[in-house]
């Protein structure tokens, strides 16, 4: 027996599962410890059907988006679960992003099933999964060299945390105690879920529950569907590069092609590189994360986050290539600067398409500094990561913003004064970039120039992007300027740095970055 | 002496004045060209016989000075290098999946944000001192861009302020309003220091400006102004900080809430104020909550304010089917212009239409029956809704009124469910024009067991402000370790607030036994980026200092007994305990009895009609009770009983109603 759809329930069972979803959002955040998660807000929970269909998710980051719903649907397939387990994985080539995204799954059963009814997940950005250098994102080689690979396993056994797998875990981490309370920050959140759900079942009876699961699901469908239609059917190519490998190899090529018939859409990057030696590698996760992101964006604001999104779209990535690469790859740079490639290319590719509403190249990279090493005055190590903002690529119909987190990230920055609290670092100037945004009838938005002074010797790694090949512009705008990294000497010297750079600093020396800016859209004036 | 409140609104300027124990409420038009027009009008009557009033004032004029670009023109002197922040911001943009989103636009361009040469350590340490001759060069060239205010935020000054003193001193010369950021707000993180001093510097020549219009025009009375924090202030503290103003209307709702639900019996109430375009909700357990930052024109704002939450829908939410199917209802409204359709131009249908249609609003008592409901075109309009929605009209309608809910509903479980609290130990106090029609649908929802529905909940609002004491807020960051904190450190570091406050507060007519004070600490652990407020016994303040392990066991659900914890900023609030003149119970004046009916309507409700009867409210005496369905009506607003819900009248006139045992939905 199905019941009738009604518009009205439907609007109401939305808020109804985005609000479950929500709540265990804030039982995450509320119990979690480190700052990565309470305040950059690097998390995501969400719901999603027998079949590992998201079904709503409460998300603040986009390349969660598309990629938890892969690491739920190998959960599944890959472990046989009861009532009462919680499966953990960070494996970046069974659904996983990166190794610091821990992802946790559980099935819902309600009193008398034999089958789950619902499974409810999460996933968190954790400060410091191990391998080479401290925060986990290092210039590596192998996804050894990048911390601790965990497969789908059971971390809660019918209701029994699993001490062991956990001692594991925590022997091969940095900071075991800070990892210890976020993954139970997550156990809490699940816990959440598993309260909540049940009482929604209880109030509206299973049937009606799962139907409008289902409604749910063919009501995003028809969102994401009505929006292609939007687009003039034809096939768009696109193709972009990445500067190089992360270890000084030669530039990487993204290619695109987009084929769109009436509400449906194929998008086919198998004109891209082979995976490379360097860690510029994504996963599939990420791929879907991007389409996500790309089509949402286009389709405007109210439609739902759900799996019932991507039904429409169907992704070619090729095993093997810089956009699904195979075990054991590097993939440090996939999920922060390949991800924002791949928008680049999607919308290139789009506004071919649809050339009143597809924006210029923003800034392209997420521009990854981390500096680390002993602080003198508390006599403690330290670590302090940032990602720098660049420029918004130009509207067709306005400026691109100056100096904003664009696309697959939106964290926010570390104030001037936390910093200098915290870390023996002092910041000499952080102010936009003159000149940097593309020229066009609409300009890009301008980048970011960020000098930070060392006050003793630290080490720093940068892993940034879009320092040989600037962001485009569109209809005759002008590109954006190329980022720059570079290091001011004790006696005022300028020395360029390569885009991915691992270096020891003295103190009294000033380690600068100059963001990319975004590209322009319509020939300048005069 | 405090007996007069005046709000402040979009449409109407609200009144509430107290003599010998009884309350008179009434409403004007507002005039939102010259505001302080309405205030002086409405005010006249009064001042002209009755002299030595109190008189708070709830004012919008700062509020939407921000909101529409209206504030003066004002220069920023800031840390050469660091001249870009105010674009910067934090780096995030407010919307994730929108292509054509917008940062709110720096509050000052470019050409008028001016770096100097300068540095102070986050320890106070002067590395480098301002030089006076490139000041006086900077100075010149702000007197040139002919500003009306000057705002100067130095980084670090919260550690050490004599940089921006030394600025602050010469700009003296420009006679123009100078905030600097060390006065403004003494805490670190220097974007939201930088915003919060550029707003109140850019508002301080409007507040002045209103302020000197009201007090030529309202000469012996005592004029105080409401502020975002559920205190009052004195127009003298209003122009040196209007930018503690903002929000003071919703601030004003959730103080005369808590009064009025305090004098019925009930202390732990949630209160829910459900307007045109949206709904504020807020939690009051024992004492009204609030937080030390907000946002206003997409800028954050770090003022103490009363914690609301605001979600948007309210009786002017608008109706539509998405291109999915789904009936959705706001965040737009048809506003005050066209409005809804059954004011007669609008056409989209609204949450105020799907009342009327379904006999929810008695088109003869609308507002007193001085304004005319065109209900037959509600009736084209929605059957064109229910078409699209392949419905009846009567359950298009109340799909309106159900999306409404939902939204409304999610808005209570954030500050109930998501902060760990029961609904079902709270009263839920409506008011507003719209809440009556709403409140007993969310009670059941939420298992809510009682609501409460004040006399005159159309100026609630001015009633709070009325009554409020005259609060006066020290904060001062000081980036401490808690071991480094000794017996008289905390004593030594809150003498000088204490001080100050004291004398401010004498200045206001306060006597030391008048004067409460309000200590606390911000603090966290180390290493963290996120502060809870601890509230400290002035007595001895180490010891509460000490309980910081289980607040955060409270809140967040776990401790860390062994590790290090920091002092972030110190915080005083000083309470001015004003005068509160007797509020009688209420005594109707025109019948002895309760009157029957005044007639009967027929309401739909959950898929039937059902026969409704009509009350006047002031026909409903105290001491009776009655069950639902009933409909009550009154000036501002009108009551939505829905059956099996019983009604008690108390002895002040409240409306209080219980929720039925749950059965199934």
């Amino acid at each position: 027996m199905r019941a009738k759809f009604d518009p009205v329930r439907l609007e109401v069972f939305k808020n109804l599962f985005t609000s479950v979803a929500e709540e265990m959002g804030v039982a995450l955040r509320r119990s979690s410890f480190s700052p990565n998660i309470k305040e950059r807000l690097d998390f995501s929970c969400a719901i999603f059907n027998s079949q590992g269909e998201m079904v709503a998710q409460a998300a603040h980051i986009p390349v969660h988006l598309g990629s938890m719903p892969l690491s739920v649907q190998t959960a599944i397939k890959e472990v046989s679960t009861e009532e009462g387990d919680v499966v953990l994985t960070n494996d970046p080539f069974r659904g996983g992003n990166h190794l610091p995204d821990l992802t946790l799954v559980a099935p819902l059963y309600v009193e008398g099933g034999s089958k789950p009814l619902f499974y409810i997940a999460n996933r968190a950005h954790h400060a410091d999964v191990g391998g080479i250098t401290p925060g986990s994102m290092p210039l590596s080689q192998e996804i050894f060299e990048e911390g601790i690979v965990i497969p789908p396993v059971k971390i809660v056994r019918k209701g029994r945390l699993q001490k062991e797998i956990l001692e594991v875990l925590l022997a091969n981490v940095r900071t075991p105690n800070e990892r210890e309370g976020d993954l139970t920050a997550q156990l809490a959140a699940i816990k959440m879920g598993q309260r909540r759900l049940p009482e929604i079942v209880a109030r509206y009876g299973e049937q009606q529950v799962t139907q409008y699961a289902d409604f749910l699901l063919s009501y995003g469908e028809r969102m994401v569907g009505h929006c292609l239609k939007a687009i003039p059917n034809g096939s768009y190519y696109f193709e972009d590069f990445l500067d190089d490998d992360g270890i000084g190899g030669p530039p990487v090529k993204i290619a695109v092609n987009i084929e769109i018939k009436g509400s449906r859409a194929v998008v086919d990057f198998s004109n891209s590189a082979p995976q490379v030696k360097g860690n510029m590698n994504a996963v599939y996760s990420i791929v879907n994360s991007a389409v996500f992101y790309v089509f949402r964006s286009l389709a405007g604001i109210g439609v739902p986050e759900n799996g019932g999104c991507m039904r429409p779209i169907r992704i070619v990535a090729p095993e093997g290539s810089v956009v699904n690469a195979r075990a054991p790859a590097a993939v440090a740079g996939g999920n922060v600067e390949v991800s924002q490639r791949m928008v680049d290319v999607l919308l290139g590719a789009l506004a071919q398409a649809r050339p009143d509403l597809v924006p210029a190249a923003s800034s392209g990279s997420m521009n990854n500094l981390t500096i680390g090493g002993w602080d003198p005055r508390r006599n403690r190590p330290f670590a302090y990561y940032e990602t720098v903002a660049g420029g918004m690529g130009a509207r067709p119909f306005a400026d691109g913003l100056d100096a904003v987190h664009t696309h697959m990230t939106n964290t926010l920055n570390t104030p001037v004064e936390a910093l200098e609290y915290d870390y023996p670092l002092m910041v000499k100037r952080y102010c936009l970039r003159p000149g940097s945004g593309g020229k066009g009838k609409f300009s890009g938005g301008k980048g970011i120039i960020r000098e930070i002074l060392a006050l003793t010797d630290v080490q720093v790694t940068i892993l940034s992007e879009r320092r040989k090949f600037r962001p485009y512009g569109l209809a005759g705008g002008e590109p954006g300027k190329p980022g720059k990294n570079y290091l001011i000497t004790t006696s005022g010297q300028e020395k360029l740095l390569p885009s991915k750079v691992c270096l020891r600093i003295k103190k009294g020396e000033i380690i600068g970055m100059a963001t990319p800016g975004g590209g322009g859209h319509g020939k300048p004036g005069r | 002496m405090s007996n007069l409140g005046v709000d402040t609104g979009g449409t109407f300027t609200d009144f509430v004045f107290l003599d010998d124990g009884r309350l008179t409420c009434f409403k004007i038009l507002s005039s939102p060209a010259n505001p302080a027009d309405a205030v002086i009008s409405g005010c006249k009557d009064i001042t002209d016989t009755v002299k030595g009033l109190g008189l708070v004032h709830g004012t919008t004029v700062a509020t939407n000075a921000l909101l529409e670009g209206k504030h003066e023109k004002t220069a920023l002197i800031t840390t050469k290098g660091f001249e870009d922040i105010l674009e910067i911001g934090r780096q995030n943009r407010p919307q994730l999946y929108n292509l054509a989103v917008e940062k709110p636009r720096a509050l000052i361009p470019a050409r008028r944000r001016f770096g100097i040469s300068e540095r102070v350590t986050v320890s106070g340490e002067v590395l480098e001192e301002v030089d006076r001759k490139e000041l006086a060069r900077l100075l010149d060239q702000v007197k040139k861009e002919k500003v009306s205010a000057l705002a100067i935020c130095l980084l670090s000054s919260f550690a050490n302020p004599s940089n921006e003193q030394i600025v602050e001193e010469a700009a003296r010369q420009l006679s123009i309003p100078v905030c600097a950021s060390y006065k403004a707000l003494r805490e670190f993180r220097e974007y939201e220091r930088l915003t919060t001093t550029v707003i109140n510097a850019a508002l301080m020549p409007v507040m002045d400006g209103y302020l000197t219009k009201l007090e030529g025009a309202l000469q012996g009375s005592l004029l105080r102004i409401m502020q975002s924090n559920g205190g009052s202030v004195s127009t003298r503290g209003a122009r040196l900080y209007p930018v503690r103003t903002i929000l003071s209307g919703p601030a004003g709702g959730v103080l005369g809430a808590t009064e009025v639900a305090a004098a019925a019996g009930f202390k732990d109430i949630i209160s829910f104020d459900m307007g045109g375009t949206s709904t504020d909700v807020s939690l009051v357990k024992g004492n009204i909550q609030t937080v030390t930052e907000t946002r206003v024109a997409n800028l954050p704002v770090k003022v103490p304010v009363i914690d609301i939450h605001s979600v948007g829908a309210g009786g002017g939410s608008l109706a539509f089917v998405d291109p999915g199917g789904a009936l959705q209802v706001g965040p737009q409204s048809a506003g005050a212009d066209p409005g809804p359709i059954c004011y007669g131009k609008g056409k989209g249908v609204t949450v105020t239409d799907a009342n009327l249609y379904l006999g929810r609003i008695d088109p003869d008592y609308f507002l007193g029956g001085n304004m005319p409901l065109y209900k037959e075109r509600v009736g084209r309009y929605l059957a064109k809704l229910a078409r699209e929605l392949k419905l009846p009209p009567e359950e298009a309608a109340q799909g309106v009124i159900r999306v409404a809910n939902a939204t409304m509903e999610r808005a209570l479980r954030v500050i109930t469910v998501e902060r760990g609290h029961d609904p079902r130990d709270f009263t839920l106090v409506s008011f507003g024009g719209a809440g009556g029609l709403h409140a007993c649908a969310l009670a059941r929802r939420l298992s809510i067991p009682r609501i409460l529905i004040p006399r005159n909940p159309g100026t609630l609002s001015a009633q709070g402000m009325m009554r409020s004491d005259v609060f006066h807020e020290y904060a001062q960051s000081v980036l401490l370790k808690l071991k480094d904190v000794g017996k008289k450190t905390l004593p030594n570091l809150f003498a000088p607030l204490i001080k100050r406050a004291t004398a401010n507060l004498a200045r206001t007519g306060f006597t030391p036994s008048k004067i409460r004070f309000l200590p606390s600490v911000d603090m966290r652990y180390e290493g963290q980026s996120y502060e809870l407020n601890l509230p400290l016994n002035l007595k001895n303040l180490m010891l509460a200092a000490r309980s910081f392990h289980s607040l955060h066991q409270k809140v967040y659900g776990y401790a860390h007994p062994g590790r290090k914890c920091e002092i972030v900023t110190l915080r005083l609030r000083a309470v001015g305990k004003t005068k509160k003149p007797r509020i009688d119970p209420w005594q109707p004046s025109r019948s002895k009895s309760t009157r029957p009916a005044a007639r009967t309507g027929s309401i739909y409700y959950r898929g039937k009609s059902w026969p409704t009867p009509v009350y006047e409210r002031d026909s409903l005496l105290p001491g009776k009770s009655w069950t639902g369905p009933m409909l009550i009506v009154e000036y501002s607003a009108t009551h939505f009983i829905p059956p099996r819900f019983r009604l008690n009248v108390d002895e002040w006139g409240n409306l209080v109603i219980s929720t039925p045992e749950q059965k199934g939905s």
